[in-house]
């Protein structure tokens, strides 16, 4: 054999070497790990990787389909050609003004993802809530946390998603799926049907009233007992359960010291004049700042307005004179808009950051007071008392009495564009435009990506 | 085990032949010309014993007495057989048109000649693509390979290619082929983090490159295992060349123009339309015309004059055509330096390029410098060495994607009536002081006048290796590969910008770093071999690649001034992170070819990959194939015949892989990316699967290659069954688990179609004329997706469905307008008992059930290319068709041609509507903000075909003899253009276009404001010293 190998230098025998070492020993270098995520079974073994999922869960309700804002800007816009001129592109949320929604609106899609995704970090931070073990303070506050993000989830989904209370027998009509337990492996109870109304209000109601108990009276950023308690005060007023409501939002208004604030244009450009300070009459909301979250109100709702550095918006939603002529003449609230361009614009979403306000505690003098005067009580005060306190404060005089139409009014003045059109029309079984209260256009459509994938859902009527 | 396999093997081949040997010399020359050609192959025809042409074109061959032909090979020339007859065999080569006799590359050092080829290798030529006004080498593959599907996305500089090798092989796995340079895998996806995707193949030179090889079928794919699937595109770069040292440089300067304007409505057309669509609704609600709160108010005042500076009621004919403002006349110009060399130890080749493009739409520039250098050097007589290097910079000035308000086309949605500048200030209109709430939508001019987005790329490809000559037939290779990519991202949006980039209300600042080192290192043997009538090749080798990326991310608000415009200047630092992410394979792979008496031909390969990307269940993957040919024309019963001067059968089948699933899919994970109010947060992010895998391709094929008349004609025939099982998909399950969807192996596809290719010497001679032609089918079929409903693009119209090519447009069925009423109608579509489909009517979109409405697959893919030459002159014209796809134009349809739904402007066709009743017309009627007929339907899916005259130049050579007193060897000047011509009925711009918002695999064929390709006509003068 004529083999030239022995010709080699030593040089180039230890570069075949090294070239043949590349055959074997390597296999060892395959085992390489993530690094922007981590391994599952990694995520939550401490109290700090419990901590760190509830911060998830806040996270998940903060995005922008969820109280981020589209479950407030879809409850004001759906059907309400009232007070607004809607003239965005957005399809899905235009087809929602105009009560032409098909089954693929993707704000329907987007906020039925987002709110189960919440969902899930909540049922991943309340399977582990066990790992709290620093305080049975710490742990009670992470459950009554996670437990009252959850509640809000679905009191959110039964209310745009499914029959309102009072259409029907919500004893049966179907809700939404209620998924209590965190998502591992994909299995056939992955595809729930959906439970009914009255089962989802019944788990929301559990979950707040056990909030409630755990909670801790002030809680930073973070959910308060009193937060919980007008959650509680809100689902019990949808189910018409005035005296819980009338009591809860009595519990609210004594125990949680809060007190409106003297001027009702406080309450917003909180970022623009305040840093990010969330105003004092919020009882229930989520921030939003320069780094982290949306204010998708402000994208709605908001426009840049030249004049006032930081508002930003797409002018989506102009206000009709119809709206602004609801208020009485001296009212602070007439004027709390902006004309430009030709059109008003509510001052309450001009602001890009602050929070989404999603409760404050005005209400919960506005449901007191409905309540006892639906039920010829004077807990706490009397419903006159309670409404001449909302419209003193924005420069009104005092009425000499009230009748029920009179404060359910007050109710849409100060909460106008907050969220409650569609809700206060259902609950209060009112027109929506020409529609009626329970017309099925004016419920959302279970996402058609739903319905394909998991055959055990029932679409709404109507699409 | 491996190590003795490798002995083995080795003492397997080392096999002693033994005869009288006496030594042939001569010498080489080109025929056109005379020159010395050098690196010439002499074999000795039916041995494995060769010898290469010094520079001078002298060689010098030790042969045995059975010896009595001479074959030479040269790239680029045609083959010549040369009977022994004394010791002194000189010869000329002339260049090739006939395709048979080029040496094919293979891989892995691996090169056969065309006719003993018997996998399905599609081969380009450097020359073929070489000055084309395209910036990367996939786009210049359009139109030239069979089989390759190339679509160019949109006229955007230097972004992301769509190319498809046989079909879409896959739904949710990358779908490009792989692209291997020099040997080295190369990070081929984009790392932009703004606007559409970027194509990394943009830093390479295409003028650099010597031969792109597509690897199509499993047995030319199978060696590269688990990542073949897609195809694999071998990219060869040019190397020095024994003999004088030829120096080329060239220049070409043009200017580019969008190859087609849309018709939009201007002042008074818009006016009649949104006025009718006020009516409408005012009628509807019962408001008078001139109430303060009806819409006919609204339109007038708030709409028209507010949008127009108060002018459209003092001149309401005064229109503006936005596409004006934001498309360009767009220079061109590229230099070119090429030094090429060597002598029979050292040879060079060296080049420089610089290249500056302008867009066609306002704000986009690309500009490119590139220098490469390779030498490879005799060591001594059995060791070869040699580097090549290539450093560029690509510079490119972005804009935003296509679903963007400050994506220049998207102006064409601004109302005719507002004007270029505003009127108050001289600024475009929307600039402060001015009201920054006119136009309609933001003015994309700001975004250029104001904001620059620049993406700096700077990329190292580097090749080592050593070549060691072991034995008789035995070489041992050792190669060290690198592909570095470090990218620069750098934006500032000045305040002007608030109204699109609402961050930059005091100035916006990002930048981002992107580093990609990719490294790469293969050892193999290759042997081969010829005893008697037996000639027998092997390659066993090893690879191991490792790629890493790393990316970091500054963002910075609230600028002392438009003046300062770096992150050090910025008050708040809004936004910061840094993140990596890795992947690695490992690879063993052999290959043996064998052939008998010429004749008869048979082929296997076998690779093993093991990945970081599978499951801890599947880490390793076995990808065989074989494949058998028969020269037929080597045969007695064809060997003189007239006609037929060459015909071989082939077939081939094998198994290959899809790996390029991403990094890490098969892990459960947390992210923590979910914090809240400046607390830290995680999130459950992915479910887990253990057993996830690449995608297994398995594909058959059986060709024919010919060459009739003396090889003047020549071509090939294909057919190939491709099933691809195991996709991985996005498996959707319900959100109420929290997730959209999990990664699994479950789907099934299948690709099948033919190629033909035809290349013919029409005319030879002093007027030459060639012709070649490709045109290729394919039909891809989704077999089965488990149930799994998959989606994509623009408002979810692409779909995956069984019995359909993937992607395809699952919508309602437009049934055009109600002569009674004008509303849109709609096929119902329901099932009828029977099976059919009711074709009843609906005015009601929700009753209207879905159907497949067009596919943004093509059948057809063709080109053909002539080419003429009459003394100095030659001229070349190259079309290239894309037959039977769709597209989706409802991105922007639903607002521009949508019977005035909005207040943008629509398109000159939508005054065709329905106005009164009996009127019969495909629009419907008009209704302000009310929807009638802009659902998503068929009417906005509409025919893709075009017919293109890509290329087409002509060019005059100077007289060699004329030029010798200048010292100058070749001078010729041309001239060329791109996109001249496009025959097509698509109603917007250009029917090649894939909006980069929503480009996936599943997602193809959508228009969304897509700027069109460029028509590009450029001067160009090449000397050669």
């Amino acid at each position: 054999m004529k083999i030239l190998i022995n010709n080699m230098s030593n040089y180039f025998k230890a570069a075949l070497l090294l070239g043949t070492i590349t055959l074997v020993g390597c296999e060892k270098r395959l085992d390489i790990a993530p690094t922007a995520s981590i391994a599952d079974n990694l995520a939550l073994n401490t109290e700090g990787d419990v901590l760190v999922t509830l911060v998830g869960a806040y996270d998940g309700a903060q995005s922008a389909a969820a109280y981020g804002g589209d479950i407030m800007v879809l409850n004001d816009v759906i059907g309400n050609s009232t007070n607004i001129n809607f003239t965005g592109t957005f399809a899905g949320l235009s087809d929602a003004y105009q009560t032409q929604m098909v089954s693929d609106n993707n704000f329907a899609r987007d906020t039925w993802a987002a709110c189960y995704n919440t969902i899930n970090r909540c049922n991943n931070v309340l399977t582990a809530v066990a790992k709290v073990t620093s305080s049975t303070a710490k742990k009670n506050s992470v459950e009554g946390e996670a437990l009252m993000l959850r509640a809000s989830m679905y009191f959110e989904l039964v209310r745009l998603f499914a029959k309102f209370v009072g259409d029907g027998d919500y004893a049966t009509n179907p809700g939404v799926p209620l998924v209590l337990t965190p998502t591992g492996n994909v299995t056939d109870a992955n595809y729930p049907a959906r439970a009914t109304v009255k089962a989802v209000y019944d788990q929301v109601i559990a979950d707040l009233t056990k909030a409630e108990t755990l909670l801790p009276s002030s809680n930073g950023n973070y959910v308060s007992k009193w937060a919980a308690a007008a959650q509680l005060s809100r689902v019990y007023l949808m189910v018409k359960d005035y005296a819980n409501a009338r009591d809860a939002a009595n519990r609210v208004i004594t125990g949680s010291g809060k007190s409106l604030a003297a001027n009702f244009g406080s309450n917003w450009f909180t970022f623009i004049n305040n840093a990010g300070a969330t105003p004092g009459e919020y009882l229930f909301s989520l921030k939003v700042t320069a780094q982290d979250g949306t204010n998708s109100q402000n994208t709605y709702f908001g426009r840049a307005i030249g004049s006032i550095p930081g508002t930003a918006g797409r002018s989506d939603c102009k206000i009709r004179l119809n709206h602004i002529n609801e208020y009485e003449n001296g009212d602070f609230r007439k004027g709390y808009f902006t004309l430009s361009g030709g059109n008003y614009y509510t001052n309450k979403h001009l602001d890009r950051f602050g929070d989404v306000a999603i409760i404050r505690l005005a209400e919960m003098f506005l449901t007191r007071a409905e309540c006892n005067q639906r039920l010829n009580t004077t807990v706490g005060a009397t419903p006159l008392a309670d409404i001449n306190r909302i419209r003193a404060r924005v420069g009104l005089g005092s009425l000499a009495s009230v009748t029920l139409a009179d404060i359910t009014k007050e109710r849409s003045l100060e909460l106008a564009f907050e969220g409650h059109y569609l809700i206060e029309a259902k609950r209060l079984q009112t027109a929506v435009g020409t529609l009626a209260w329970n017309d099925p256009k004016l419920v959302l459509p279970i996402p058609r990506r739903e319905t394909d994938v998991n055959k055990n859902l029932v679409q709404n009527a109507g699409y | 085990m491996r190590k003795k396999l490798l002995v083995g093997l080795f003492a397997l081949f080392c096999v002693v032949v033994a005869h009288a040997q006496t030594t042939v010399s001569g010498k080489v020359t080109d025929a056109a010309n005379g020159a010395p050609l050098g690196g010439v192959t002499v074999k000795a025809k039916g041995t494995a014993v060769t010898a290469l042409t010094g520079a001078d074109g002298a060689y010098s061959i030790k042969v045995t007495s059975s010896v009595k032909t001479l074959v030479f090979s040269y790239v680029g020339y045609s083959e010549v057989e040369a009977p022994v007859r004394g010791t002194n065999v000189d010869v000329a080569l002339n260049s090739s048109v006939s395709n048979l006799s080029e040496v094919i590359v293979t891989g892995f050092g691996g090169a056969q000649i065309k006719r003993e080829v018997t996998g399905n290798i599609a081969r380009v030529k450097g020359k073929d693509i070489e000055y084309m006004p395209t910036p990367s080498v996939d786009a210049a593959l359009q139109g030239k390979a069979a089989g390759v599907f190339v679509n160019s996305q949109s006229g955007k500089l230097g972004q992301a290619v769509t190319v498809r090798v046989r079909g879409n092989s896959s739904i949710s796995a990358s779908s490009q082929p792989l692209y291997v340079l020099d040997g080295i895998p190369m990070t081929s996806n984009s790392q932009s983090s703004y606007g559409g995707a970027t194509n990394p193949l943009v830093d390479l030179n295409p003028n650099d490159i010597e031969s792109i090889e597509v690897l199509k079928d499993a047995s030319a794919g199978a060696i590269f295992g688990s990542r073949a699937a897609n195809g694999v595109v071998l990219i060869t770069t040019k190397r020095g060349r024994a003999g004088k040292t030829q120096v080329t440089f060239n220049y070409q300067t043009g200017a580019a123009e969008a190859t087609k304007r849309l018709k939009m409505l201007n002042s008074e057309e818009y006016a009649t339309l949104i006025l009718e669509g006020a009516k409408y609704r005012d009628d509807l609600d019962g408001t008078p015309l001139n109430d303060p709160d009806s819409w006919t108010t609204y339109v007038k005042d708030g709409v028209m004059d507010y949008y127009s500076y108060g002018n459209w009621s003092k001149d309401p004919k005064k229109s503006y055509d936005w596409q004006d403002a934001v498309f360009q006349k767009a220079p061109y110009r590229q230099a070119d330096l090429q030094i090429r060399g060597g002598t029979d130890k050292t040879k060079f080749f060296s080049s420089f390029q610089h290249l500056e493009q302008t867009g066609t739409m306002i704000g986009n520039e690309l500009k490119r410098t590139t220098g490469r250098l390779s030498i490879d050097q005799k060591v001594n007589d059995w060791m070869d060495m040699g580097v090549s290097l290539s450093l560029s910079r690509t510079y490119n000035r972005r804009l935003p994607d296509d679903n963007a308000f400050s994506n220049p086309l998207q102006a064409i949605a601004l109302m005719p009536m507002t004007p270029f500048t505003d009127p108050n200030t001289g600024l475009p209109a929307g600039a402060p002081p001015g009201d920054v709430n006119i136009p309609l939508y933001y003015n994309p001019v700001l975004s250029v006048n104001y904001a620059k987005y620049t993406q700096d790329v700077y990329r190292t490809f580097g090749n080592a290796y050593i070549k060691a000559y072991l034995a008789k037939g035995l070489t041992f290779q050792t190669e060290f590969g690198m592909d570095y990519l470090s990218q620069n991202e750098e934006g500032y949006f000045q305040t002007q910008t608030v109204r699109n980039q609402t961050r930059a209300s005091r100035g916006l600042g990002t930048n981002r770093g992107a580093f990609v080192t990719n490294y790469n290192t293969q050892s193999y043997f290759n042997y081969s071999t010829v005893v008697n009538k037996h000639n027998i090749s092997a390659t066993l080798g090893t690879q191991y690649q490792q790629s890493q990326a790393k990316y970091n991310f500054t963002e910075g608000t609230a600028f002392p001034s438009d003046s300062y415009q770096k992150i050090a200047s910025a008050a708040t630092i809004s936004s910061g992170s840094s993140s990596q992410t890795d992947f690695r394979f490992l690879s063993y792979f052999l290959r043996t070819n064998y052939t008998f008496d010429e004749k008869y031909i048979v082929a296997a390969s076998a690779r093993i990959d093991q990945s970081s990307r599978f499951g801890k269940n599947s880490r390793s993957g076995f990808f065989p194939a074989i494949s058998a040919g028969w020269i037929m024309s080597n045969e007695k019963f064809l060997q003189d015949n007239k006609f037929i001067s060459f015909l071989k059968m082939r077939a081939s089948y094998g198994i290959v892989g899809n790996a390029e699933i991403g990094n890490f899919p098969q892990l459960g994970l947390f992210s923590g990316d979910a914090g809240y109010a400046g607390a830290a947060g995680q999130r459950p992010s992915q479910l887990r699967n253990d057993n996830l895998k690449w995608e297994t391709t398995k594909q058959f094929d059986i060709g024919f290659d010919f060459g009739f008349l003396n090889n003047r004609i020549t071509g090939e025939i294909d057919y190939y069954v491709k099933n691809t099982e195991g996709l991985l998909l996005n498996v959707n399950i319900p959100a109420t688990t929290g997730f959209n969807s999990q990664v699994r192996n479950v789907g099934k596809l299948q690709n099948k179609g033919f190629e033909f290719v035809l290349n013919t010497q029409n005319l030879v001679g002093a007027f030459k004329w060639n012709t070649s032609f490709n045109i290729a089918r394919n039909i891809g079929k989704v077999t089965d997706i488990a149930g799994q409903i998959i989606e994509g693009g623009i408002s979810s119209m692409n779909r995956v469905q069984e019995g359909y090519a993937v992607g395809v447009f699952y919508t309602p069925q437009y049934a055009g307008v109600d002569p009674a009423n004008g509303n849109a109608l709609f096929y119902l579509n329901t099932k009828n008992p029977d099976g059919s489909l009711n074709k009843g009517t609906t005015s009601n979109y929700n009753l209207a059930q879905r159907i497949v409405a067009g596919d943004p697959n093509p059948d057809y893919i063709l080109g053909i290319t002539n080419s003429f030459s009459y003394k100095g002159f030659d001229a070349s014209i190259f079309f290239n068709g894309v037959l039977g796809n769709e597209n989706n134009i409802y991105g922007m349809g639903r607002y521009s041609s949508a019977s005035m739904l909005y207040e943008d402007n629509n398109t000159a066709d939508q005054l065709r509507r329905w106005q009164k009743p009996g009127d019969i017309t495909d629009i419907p009627q008009v209704r302000l903000y009310r929807v009638n007929g802009s659902q998503a339907s068929s009417r906005y899916i509409v025919d893709g075909s075009y017919i293109r005259l890509r290329t087409v130049s002509l060019g005059y050579t100077f007289n060699a003899k004329q030029l010798s007193k200048f010292k100058i060897e070749r001078l010729r000047v041309y001239v060329s253009a791109q996109n001249l011509l496009t025959f097509t009925n698509y109603t917007y711009w250009d029917p090649e276009v894939n909006a980069d918002s929503f480009d996936s695999n599943i997602a193809k064929g959508n228009d969304f404001y897509t700027s069109p390709q460029p028509r590009t006509i450029l001067f160009g003068v090449n000397v050669g010293f």
